[in-house]
């Protein structure tokens, strides 16, 4: 598949990294175009779930970006999210899901440099692994 | 064995008859071999209904949910330990309860035994630390430690971590036990391999959900294979719809989970749906030093956090 | 409704102070003119990388407060401007403006940058303190507000040469206009408050270093933009004159500060031990290699809260190597670019060191341009340009009516200018509180189309952004493709969707399409949301129907090379957007009811003085009190620093709280329970004997925090041994038996800056030096001793430190890790210890003995509980945030001040408390609040009262109703972060504007691509 391009499914918090990959713009940075970025209020709002639907529905990577630790808008919201996504990346994994398909960062949205940097990175990796096949359903519900 | 339950019907009798409670929950002999069942007994003259021995795997905890009553429950280490997450969730007060506490020395595997013996079995005596099993006309006997269920074998918390009264002395807890040595396996493998792996164990499961009835843990409402806005996770045995449940319903016991079994010897197909608990709890164990249910003034660990918690995952 | 004074204020000086000054005042309900020299404000906080002592991101928590002055209803922006001149008096000033040309008219303006890019002249950018270049039409940073460019002319060639207009060109809106000329403008106002702000100190002036010859050698300021990702390289740690990482980094402290030269100032700037830390860590931080740090100081003043655990963590952990030494020379080590470090140690010895930066810690002082500007409004400045202030006023300037905050009235840091700043705005609040409301203006909101129960219309917008999104995207295939979606019934393109005339025509498609729901295809929401939002609102739609897909930062400017794929992921994108929007649903914001009386818990200075102020501001106030005296500490607190009569202003303050008819004290009581939250609290307290219940809409906490009673050095066992405070006790009684006394001796940090107690007590060193003067004057005979471990006399409080000196006071640095004892010998009181510069014992016998013990709050205070607000190990209270938000509590309608927040001086109480007053009326004011609408919510249903929300929630909005057991969020106190809803295992919690099926319609949405 030489003209495959990974699609990338970005949970971006609203106070930092959203603002890290606007200030990407602003800076006018370049990196590819794989990724596709849904805004969420703090990294603590981001459910497990919406990385499972995202693999189900046929992501071929996922990637959470937030506030650095102690600069949560929300007080904490990313501590408690980093507990989860240590557990969750480690259980996906475990069940085989490639090191790789999904990935975390913290972004100070005074970093658009990090985020373009972390946006190739990943865009790179997931690319390197190819599409995603475990995780998605086969049924195709493209009609839909 | 015999005087477990002795103490256990003279604790439940004294209690029923000053009203200190309104109701015991134990076991009594069940209808078929190494099937002990749970049962509630209300009045005094019924505590001989009650028994003690090596089938009493059931975590009892799953029958104080949201109970407003004032219970004895008999508790060994694995209950108590659910026991107390209970209290911490809101499942019930601590001030209803009377915990019987059991020091325990690990229960049966009746599909082992089964498979062991190669017929059918009439009857099942338990003498010190032998199980008799007998057929119609043949008798095997058989070590305890080498019949006990997995999570026993390798529990290290046998002695109930919060009770009212004991039924016996402390047992001595387990040392040096590997507890993760087939989670430590899987880990090591390749993605594939795992994948492989992974598929072929959850082949058999036909989502019937006796894993998570069993469990005291899941006690939701609704629970998320039943979401509706939107119906996300897909009801049907496909193989994503059914890794997502596993996935889903093991993270929800993430720092909750005793590893008290309950989940696995509920699964009719035979499934080892532990091998998801146990990875989440060599990982709170790991990364926040955390065993689930042994204090009562900590929260699960995703209900809590320290600013300096592990994160080379992060970029 | 005429009233005799105008409700509007103007503030001068757009940096932190300014800002936070013109929020608050436009908050409690007067019009706001914010004045600022330069294009954009933001001041010198909008350079700075990181900030201490938690080393968050600077513009990232800055950013908020930008944009929300930029919006303000009430909040007039006048930048590029400067006053000339103030008329009138206290109520009823007229200010003289003058407005500087921009010659970029922000109305077409939209910051596409495209001017900046072609402009051929390029100059060196202040901004990045010299080290990189801008363009002469340039913004200071990219979230500059306003966010329009200017155009320097010195530096533009059309104005100097005559031709070029490059920019005007290339602007695809029109937007330059060369003829813009100066405006005069006259204000009229009730109140002035003066936020000039400092600068920092250039020591190019009286060059003793080479900087500016030698590129290695930077200033504090400039090294920040070196750490900062926005910065000249980007964030990459390096030097200047190769761009090589360094190996070795130096800091020298107290350049241009605590020096008497000329050139120089003889105060301590008070943040530059702090920032050195700071700096020196990040420079680890951001060091691929071992980077070695050395601070090279005199004495290290980390005198601010939580300031010396930052300071033990840069030596212990981080190994940040601090050298107490007096610099001789810093040359150049030939071609190499290092510097050599000539210094003589503590002990005196002679040492060299290289280094590959050295960075000057410069100081903070007054511009020339502020010191007239103070002269033309007629107010008294002291010897150094700092506006002259009393202990008792901290805000109030010599003339009545104009007020001073932040840096312009002495050296400070972030957090004390923002306290300053809310001082400043309360007391200038409580002096026009009759004209409140009078001149701000009100949002005039449209009628309301209710769309419940219409089919979904939703309509697609979707910008050029003259080329900056349709020169790389097909914009005319993805208006095409946005009409094939479920839902839209109507997508158009436009050239500039922000403009005016654009915003006007999409109120009228709204109305025409009968649209519902609408999508805007163009920059980022963080910027345009609100604006957006408020064009559907004039069309009569909820503003919470809006989405926005963000494809010009996060596609076109970003794919510039690759249009097929941008207008693919541009696609996506509006598909997402589309899909959630479908799914939106109108929300009304709750609106809340505010008590407006308020309750003050601790009848000492900062409670009497919040209360005061908030009594004059008309709001009934409970000062409630535990003892059966008011007065608190200052009680045994002689004279300020400064010299000014403490007992004197302690006891006009007391009589001023009694007479108040708007306040009413309750001594001897106590909080016994709380019910309520913020804006309806219902307190129950216990007084003589009796209980009861006061209802109010805010909560002051000054409960304040006692002096240790120490257990050593024969404290309480030989009565010549005294705590500081029983020693001003004594002062206060004017004790004749001082005047006998041959030998005092001062011991500091007792119980202080200790494992137990890591924490600096802030006003030992001053009160120390100032009893150990005033025991000089009473018999100028008497030997007096100070022994130290590092004199804090911060800020202007240095003056006093030297007139100690000089009037023979010695001075004496212990060795704190050395046995330090006092014993009684022969009936003489002897203290021993190891002096640091002899390095040998010593022996003093002295007739007394002072010993400067730490403050200590209650660490178990039940007010934590009571009011849901958070103590920190050492039991102080815990503000929303360190730096921006020093007297509120994450909690809403709870303000701390005083000692209960940190150890702090009587002026630093008092402008607290008037802080926390402020910060209070901005919620009273209001009278009712309608809040975000962006709130989760339980399903009772769903909820099995597992209590994760409950015990998570930052902002203590999720509780238990006690009826039925289950969850429920409390709206008004919910800010929507949606935790509770991500770790909600039943799926009972939903959080509006990101709900879980909006989510996933956009997870959804962007995967089933049909090409």
């Amino acid at each position: 598949m030489p003209d495959w391009e990974p699609k990338i499914v970005t949970f971006l918090c609203n106070w930092c990294s959203y603002e890290a990959a606007d200030l990407a713009g602003i800076s006018r940075l370049q990196y590819p175009s794989n990724i596709r970025v849904i805004r969420v209020p703090c990294t603590g709002r981001m459910s497990p779930k919406f990385i499972l639907a995202a693999f189900g529905k046929g992501a071929d990577g996922v990637w959470v970006s937030g506030c650095h630790p102690g600069e949560c808008h929300y007080i904490a919201g990313n501590y408690y999210a980093r507990r989860k996504f240590s557990l969750f990346k480690s259980l996906i994994e475990y069940m085989g899901i490639e090191p790789g398909r999904l990935h975390f960062s913290w972004i100070s949205a005074a970093e658009g440099a990090k985020f373009a940097e972390v946006a190739i990175k990943v865009i790179k990796t997931v690319k390197d692994l190819g599409p995603s096949k475990y995780f998605i359903k086969k049924i195709n519900d493209r009609a839909a | 064995m015999l005087g477990y339950i002795t103490k256990i019907r003279t604790i439940s009798e004294r209690l029923l008859k000053e009203s200190r409670v309104d109701m015991v929950i134990g076991f009594r002999k069940g209808t078929v071999p190494m099937m002990n069942e749970p049962c509630i007994v209300k009045s005094p003259e019924n505590v001989k209904e009650l028994v003690w021995d090596s089938n009493c795997g059931i975590n009892l905890a799953n029958y104080l949910t949201n109970r407003k009553e004032k219970i004895a429950i008999i508790a060994k280490g694995c209950d108590s330990r659910n026991i107390v997450t209970h209290i911490i969730e809101n499942k019930i007060k601590r001030d209803q309860m009377f915990i019987i506490g059991v020091p325990c020395k690990g229960m049966i595997d009746r599909h082992k035994i089964a498979s062991m013996f190669e017929r059918e079995i009439i009857e099942v005596v338990e003498e010190e630390n032998k199980i008799i099993v007998r057929g119609n006309d043949s008798e095997k006997v058989f070590k305890k430690t080498e019949v006990l269920q997995e999570n026993c074998a390798i529990c290290v918390h046998r002695n109930p971590v919060i009770y009212d009264e004991l039924v016996a002395d402390l047992v001595e807890e387990q040392k040096d036990v590997d507890r993760y040595e087939d989670v430590r396996r899987i880990e090591a493998m390749q993605p594939e391999k795992k994948q492989d792996y992974f598929n072929n164990l959850l082949s058999a499961c036909i989502r019937c959900y006796a894993c998570r009835n069993a469990c005291p843990l899941c006690y939701c409402p609704t629970c998320f294979v039943d979401e509706s806005r939107p119906q996300w996770l897909g009801k049907s045995i496909d193989s994503v719809d059914i890794k997502t449940f596993h996935l889903l319903r093991a993270f929800h016991c993430a720092g909750r989970c005793t590893d008290c079994g309950a989940c696995e010897r509920a699964c009719p197909m035979g499934i080892n749906v532990r091998l998801f608990t146990k990875k989440l709890e060599k990982d709170c164990l790991e990364l926040y030093g955390w065993e689930a249910g042994l204090s009562l003034k900590e929260r699960p660990p995703l209900d809590t956090y320290r600013p300096d918690d592990p994160e080379d995952f992060i970029k | 409704m005429s009233k005799d004074k105008t409700g509007s204020v103007v503030v001068i000086g757009g940096g932190i102070a300014g800002m936070q000054a013109a929020l608050d005042l436009a908050n409690s309900g007067y019009y706001v003119y914010l004045v600022e020299r330069s294009a954009s404000i933001g001041g010198i906080m909008s350079q700075l990388d990181k900030t201490f002592p938690t080393n968050d991101c600077a513009m990232c928590i800055m950013s908020p407060k930008l944009v929300e002055v930029g919006r303000h209803i009430n909040i007039e922006l006048l930048t590029l401007s400067e006053v000339n001149g103030i008329s009138g008096k206290e109520g009823n000033f007229e200010v003289s403006v003058t407005q500087h040309p921009r010659y970029v008219d922000t109305d077409k303006c939209i910051a596409c940058g495209l001017c900046a890019e072609k402009c051929p002249k390029k100059v060196l950018n202040e901004y990045d303190g010299g080290l990189s270049k801008r363009k002469a039409i340039y913004v200071k940073y990219p979230q500059a507000v306003p966010l329009k460019y200017s155009i320097d002319a010195k530096n533009c060639i059309y104005f100097k040469k005559g031709k070029c207009r490059i920019c005007e060109k290339f602007c695809p809106n029109g937007a330059i206009n060369f003829d813009d000329q100066k405006k005069e403008l006259t204000l009229k106002v009730g109140a002035v408050v003066l936020a000039l702000g400092s600068k920092v100190f250039d020591p190019s002036v009286h060059d003793t270093y080479g900087y500016k010859k030698y590129p290695n050698i930077v200033t504090s300021l400039e090294f920040e933009r070196i750490l900062s990702a926005s910065g000249p390289y980007g964030g990459r740690l390096v030097r200047p004159s190769d761009k090589k990482e360094p190996e070795k980094i130096a800091w020298l402290q107290c350049i241009g500060s605590r020096d008497e030269r000329p050139g120089a100032k003889g105060y301590c700037s008070a943040v530059c031990c702090t920032y050195a830390i700071k700096e020196a860590m990040l420079a680890k931080e951001h060091s691929k290699g071992e980077l070695d740090t050395a601070i090279f100081y005199i004495d290290i003043r980390t005198h601010g809260k939580d300031f010396e655990r930052y300071f033990n963590r840069a030596k212990d952990e981080s190994g940040i190597r601090f050298i107490k030494s007096k610099i001789t020379g810093i040359p150049l080590v030939n071609e190499t670019g290092k510097h050599l470090i000539r210094y003589i140690d503590e002990a005196g010895k002679r040492v060299e060191e290289e280094f590959d930066i050295v960075v000057l810690s410069v100081g903070l002082g007054i511009t020339g341009k502020s010191a007239d500007m103070a002269q033309k409004l007629g107010i008294e400045l002291d010897r150094y340009n700092f506006a002259a202030t009393s202990s008792f006023e901290p805000v109030q300037s010599s003339r009545p009516g104009i007020y001073v905050c932040g840096a312009f009235q002495a050296p400070k840091d972030i957090p004390s200018s923002v306290i300053d700043a809310s001082a400043a705005a309360g007391v200038a609040g409580s002096k026009l509180a009759e004209s409140r409301w009078s001149l701000t203006k009100t949002k005039h909101i449209p009628e309301k189309i209710d769309i419940r129960g219409e089919p979904t219309r939703i309509g697609v917008f979707v910008c050029r952004c003259g080329t900056n999104i349709a020169g790389v995207v097909d914009v005319p295939f993805l208006v095409e493709f946005a009409q094939s979606l479920p839902g839209v019934v109507y997508a158009e393109e436009n050239m500039f969707s922000c403009s005016q005339d654009t915003q006007d025509k999409i109120t009228r498609v709204v109305k025409e399409q009968r649209l519902n729901r609408m999508v805007v295809a163009a920059c980022t929401p963080k910027t345009h949301e609100p604006l957006f939002q408020e064009t559907l609102t004039n069309a009569g739609i909820n503003k919470y129907l809006f989405e926005m897909a963000n494809i010009r930062n996060m596609c076109s400017w970003v794919h510039k090379d690759n249009p097929e794929q941008a207008t693919q992921k541009a696609k996506d994108l509006i598909r997402m957007a589309v899909s959630k929007a479908a799914l939106l649903e109108p929300l009304t914001e709750p609106v809340m009811q505010i008590n407006q009386k308020a309750i003050v818990i601790g009848g000492g200075v900062a409670g009497m003085v919040a209360a005061k102020n908030l009594a004059e501001q008309n709001y009934i106030t409970y000062l409630i009190e535990k003892t059966d005296t008011l007065g608190g500490q200052a009680r045994h607190l002689h004279e300020t620093w400064q010299g000014e009569n403490i007992q004197q202003y302690l006891a006009g303050l007391i009589e001023d709280v009694r007479s108040d008819k708007n306040i009413e004290i309750f001594l001897n009581s106590r909080i016994e329970h709380v019910d309520g939250f913020g804006g309806d609290f219902k307190t129950t307290i216990q007084h003589n004997g009796e209980s009861k219940v006061l209802e109010h809409g805010v909560t002051i906490i000054a409960s304040g925090a006692s002096e240790l009673k120490p257990n050593q050095y024969l404290y309480g066992k030989d009565p010549r041994v005294v705590t500081g405070l029983e020693f001003q006790q004594r002062l206060i009684d004017n004790d004749p038996s001082l005047g006998q006394l041959n030998t005092a001796v001062f011991v500091q940090c007792v119980g202080s800056r200790i494992p137990q107690r890591p924490y600096c007590s802030k006003v030992c060193c001053t009160q120390s030096i100032k009893s150990a003067v005033k025991l000089k004057e009473i018999n100028p005979k008497m030997n007096i001793f100070v022994l130290y471990r590092d004199m804090r006399p911060y800020g202007l409080r240095e003056n006093l430190y030297r007139k100690a000196r000089s009037a023979g006071i010695n001075f004496v640095r212990y060795n704190f890790d050395k046995e330090f004892t006092v014993a009684t010998e022969q009936g003489d009181l002897q203290v021993a210890f190891t002096d640091c510069v002899l390095r040998r014992n010593m022996e003093i016998r002295s007739d007394l003995l002072i010993l400067a013990s730490a403050i200590v709050p209650e660490k178990k205070n039940p007010l934590a509980q009571f009011y849901k607000v958070p103590q920190n190990d050492d039991g102080f209270f815990v503000e929303a945030h360190v730096k921006l938000r020093p007297v509120d509590f994450a909690t809403d309608g709870v303000f701390v001040c005083g000692l209960a927040h940190a150890p702090k001086t009587i002026d630093e109480s008092i402008t607290q408390a008037q802080a926390a007053a402020a910060r209070a009326v901005t919620l009273l004011s209001a009278m009712s609040i309608s809040v975000s609408s962006t709130v989760a919510y339980v399903n009772p249903n769903f909820c099995s009262s597992c209590g994760v929300c409950v015990s998570i929630c930052p902002y203590s909005a999720a509780m238990f109703n006690e009826k039925n057991g289950k969850a429920e969020i409390e709206p008004t106190l919910c800010k929507g972060c949606g935790l509770c809803a991500a770790s909600c295992r039943s799926g009972a919690i939903n959080l509006n504007g990101f709900d879980n099926d909006q989510i996933f319609a956009q997870i959804y949405a962007m995967n089933k691509v049909v090409l």
